[in-house]
């Protein structure tokens, strides 16, 4: 069994200075590779490839400003690098010129590719002001630094985790190493760092998982290297499965060497040689890139046998998931690695004692795992600075829903929720108009609906989260407008939970069940006085569900009954003030003269409209009330409350 | 054993690399459904024998995940977004309208001619561009169409049951 445990004290030995001089060569080669990167002889166009990038169509940017390059013979590079994080702007591109200015511009069309182009050749600011966002380095004076975009306010000075985000091509092993990648490796192998020492830095980091649960990570490490026998594993969640989170996807896509050398440090000091990342199907440019640098990785002997040209070893290995959230439950994933249904069992036995292959195994978040290096490269009191006396340092966090920017942001812990709602630009109606914050989604489908004026007390922190009945959750946050009925995400979660159950506990998928029946029930106009009360006995049923999907799966709903009560009774009244409730509404033509009416007819996919010309009626009867004839023609059909007593008197 | 079928033949070349008891099923399921389309009744067979299982117990695995199929894909299949930031824009709507169109009672379907599928799909961090869906032809491309609305989801849906490249909807 291999173990840096073996040398009592950190001092060099000859096998430690041959692994610190195999490093200082890849230092040596990564430099000079990057040191052109930064200074490009000629100027460089950088198109970002991150999967949100690429669905906005970067791909066919990269392509027309190849072409024109081409075409042109001008002498500019194009290369590539993941979103700087505000994605509403995406497609973005970034040019670095010889002096190592380099811009962020976007969005970035077709059409502005030559103006790119131009831009790229005559220096900053000359054709593209309009789409300027901000710039990542150098000194150019006239534009405002990128760090000081109000999309970023919110972010310390400087990024850690995603310090090298929008920089360094995420492919590239050297633009890894020249960046610190693999510096904590050499000098724990180097110095035959004794392995406790490096978990004791986690704890005194104050490093908390963050996959939701927060456990102190130093001290699930201690569990795994106090287990018996010596083949131990080590095991990535890169499940990822809420959805509106998506901060391992950045991870990986953006700084894809940070989670390997992680889990390298993590079989280092918890004795294993063999790490496994588990990773969701929905993510194939992640695995994609994970795979490309892991190759990377074991062609400079960063993994493998003898890295770095000592005697240790440590192989590591994506698994392609197939879309199971419950397989995002470590009992489950261990599961899903071993040829079966990813389906979470009784714990104890806890994974340290028995995981994959019933060998001890540790399992931790991408996020943890990406975060280890640069707390052993700083050090802990460092990494201590940001963040609050519970949580530690940063993590990113993403923002989705009615506001303005859609995006991720690397933030400390403490930092308050209104601040960022104010950063990601405010609620903001599908019409673009400014709107009123009604919902706040964290957690994903086992987390929590809060209200809106919740937003004053709320900082990321677990604990501000807690009186709320809520849970700040692994990074993903909502933001809900008052244009949409609370029941209209706790139909979107009570599916969720119920489809994704795994099945074994019956209070768990036939809970669910139930619950979901109850809410669409209501959300079709039926609702009852006694489904307030019923919805507490699913509650607590679930409650004696054997993992944590069944026994948070009502967290919701209980929140909707405890935070939007009004709500809640005014739609069992059958009143639906945000008219989204399919079962309160019906639809009225009230301008029988607007020619879009024709068009709206023939949109219809269920053919409701009856008449001709001038005279339109909608049978109501058969309509699925998909609005489709709405987007068509909005002055002359609008939605109408169904009559219905205005409101009942609460019973529970 | 029986004689070997071309058919077998492949599967068996597609996973000969895969062992049991090392973490390699979901590989194996998941390239032979790349190659193949589906997961047929002879493929799970020939897996089974790989893997020195029952091929009812690598059905038994391969059915709890929603990402195996045991039927050929529809010639399109269009993945739609279920998460948050596309369901508080009417997301919902544009499931039922695309549904109505292709005549199909719910997700999970395809039509009778095997044009079109819709299947529920997970936010993958796009949300920019909420409310969306993928359309997919396998292996041939995976395309992200976003700010969708319920009317113009009719249109491709439209579009594409009559057989219309993705292309020509979505420019033309
Ligand atoms: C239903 C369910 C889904 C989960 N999904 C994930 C996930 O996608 N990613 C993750 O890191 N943790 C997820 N968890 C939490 C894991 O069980 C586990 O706590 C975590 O991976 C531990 O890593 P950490 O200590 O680094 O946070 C999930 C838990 C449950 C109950
Ligand atoms: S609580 Fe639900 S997901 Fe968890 S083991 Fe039971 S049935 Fe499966
Ligand atoms: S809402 Fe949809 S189904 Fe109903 S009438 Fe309008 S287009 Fe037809
Ligand atoms: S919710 Fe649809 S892309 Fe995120």
């Amino acid at each position: 069994m291999v173990s840096v445990d073996s040398a009592a004290s950190g001092t060099q030995t000859n096998e430690g200075s041959s692994v610190t001089s195999r490093y200082n060569e890849l230092v040596r080669v990564a430099d000079e590779e990057f040191k052109y990167w930064l200074n490009p002889l000629q100027p460089r166009i950088d198109v970002a490839n991150d999967t949100s990038s690429l669905a906005n169509g970067s791909d066919r940017i990269e392509q027309i400003l190849k072409q024109a390059v081409a075409e042109s013979g001008a002498t500019i590079g194009i290369g590539h690098v993941h979103g700087y994080g505000i994605q509403s702007v995406h497609p973005t591109v970034s040019i670095t010129w010889p002096n190592g200015t380099r811009i962020l511009y976007g969005p970035v069309t077709p059409e502005r590719c030559s103006d790119l182009i131009q831009e790229a050749q005559d220096g900053p600011n000359s054709h593209l002001q309009d789409l300027v966002i901000g710039q990542i380095s150098g000194e150019s004076g006239e534009i405002a630094s990128i760090r000081d975009h109000p999309f970023f306010s919110c972010e310390p000075d400087e990024r850690r985790l995603l310090a090298n985000l929008g920089i360094t091509d995420p492919d590239s092993l050297n633009h890894a190493i020249a960046t610190g990648s693999y510096k904590a490796t050499a000098r724990i192998i180097g110095r035959r760092m004794p392995e406790g020492r490096v978990r004791d830095s986690l704890i005194a980091a104050g490093l908390t998982g963050r996959g939701g649960a927060s456990f102190p990570t130093g001290v699930k490490w201690n569990f795994l290297a106090g287990a018996q026998g010596n083949d131990h594993y080590v095991v990535c969640n890169a499940d990822e499965g809420d959805p509106g989170a998506w901060v391992n996807r950045v991870v990986m896509e953006g700084e894809p060497h940070s989670l390997i050398e992680g889990m390298l440090i993590a079989g280092l000091a918890t004795g294993s040689r063999t790490g496994f990342i588990y990773l969701r199907d929905e993510y194939p440019l992640a695995i994609d890139r994970m795979e490309r640098a892991i190759q990377n990785a074991i062609n400079n002997q960063l993994l493998g046998k003898n890295i770095l040209g000592s005697d240790l070893e440590f192989n590591l290995r994506v698994i392609r998931g197939a879309g199971a959230y419950v397989c995002g439950e470590e009992t489950g994933l261990l599961s899903s690695i071993q040829d079966s249904r990813g389906m979470p069992r009784v714990k104890p036995p806890f994974p340290a004692q028995v995981g994959v292959f019933n060998l001890p195994s540790n399992v931790n978040n991408v996020e943890t795992y990406a975060t280890v290096p640069m707390i052993l490269r700083h050090t802990s009191d460092w990494y201590k600075e940001l963040g609050t006396e519970s949580m530690s340092g940063t993590r990113v966090f993403s923002f989705s829903g009615d506001i303005a920017q859609v995006g991720f942001m690397e933030l400390p812990f403490g930092t308050p929720l209104a601040k960022i709602l104010d950063s990601c630009g405010g609620i903001h109606t599908p019409n673009g108009e400014h709107g009123k914050l009604y919902a706040i989604q964290s957690g994903g489908p086992l987390g929590s609906l809060l209200p809106s004026h919740s937003i004053d007390q709320l900082i990321l922190e677990n604990a501000s989260f807690a009186p709320w009945d809520a849970i700040m959750g692994a990074g993903g946050i909502v933001f809900i407008g008052e244009g949409t009925h609370i029941l209209v995400l706790n139909e979107l979660f009570s599916e969720f939970v119920e489809e994704e159950s795994c099945g074994r506990c019956t209070t768990c998928h036939g809970g669910n069940q139930r619950q979901t029946e109850i809410v669409r029930r209501i959300i079709s106009g039926r609702g009852r006085r006694d489904d307030a009360p019923n919805l507490k006995l699913v509650d607590d049923l679930l409650q004696h569900s054997n993992c944590v999907h069944g026994q948070f799966s009502p967290k919701t709903m209980r929140n909707t009954l405890q935070h939007f009560r009004t709500d809640y009774e005014d739609a069992i009244a059958g009143y639906d003030p945000t008219l989204t409730l399919s079962g309160m509404y019906e639809l009225e033509i009230v301008d029988q003269t607007d020619p879009l009416l024709n068009e709206a007819a023939t949109i219809c996919p269920k053919g409701q409209f009856e008449g001709e010309a001038g005279a339109w009626s909608i049978n109501m009867s058969g309509c699925v009330r998909c609005g489709a004839c709405i987007d068509i023609a909005p002055n002359a059909i609008q939605k109408k409350a169904l009559a219905r007593s205005p409101r009942v008197i609460p019973i529970a | 054993m029986p004689l070997e079928t071309e058919s077998t033949l492949r599967i068996r070349s597609i996973i000969k690399d895969f062992k049991p008891n090392n973490g390699d099923l979901l590989a194996a399921l998941y390239a032979v459904q790349h190659e193949m389309g589906y997961l047929s009744k002879e493929a799970l067979a020939v897996i089974a024998d790989q893997f020195k299982m029952f091929t009812a117990e690598v059905y038994g695995m391969a059915s709890f995940y929603e990402e195996y199929r045991f039927d050929p894909p529809a010639k399109t299949t269009i993945r739609w977004c279920s998460g948050p930031a596309c369901r508080t824009r009417n997301s919902a709507g544009i499931r039922d309208a695309i549904l109505a169109t292709l005549d199909l009672n719910e997700t999970g379907e395809q039509t009778e001619d095997g044009q079109c599928s819709v299947v529920v799909g997970q936010c993958n961090g796009t949300c920019e561009l909420a409310p969306m869906i993928w359309v997919e032809e396998h292996k041939t491309y995976e395309l992200p169409v976003g700010k969708l609305t319920a009317a113009k989801s009719i249109k491709l849906a439209r579009g594409l049951r009559s057989g219309s490249g993705i292309g020509e909807i979505l420019n033309g």
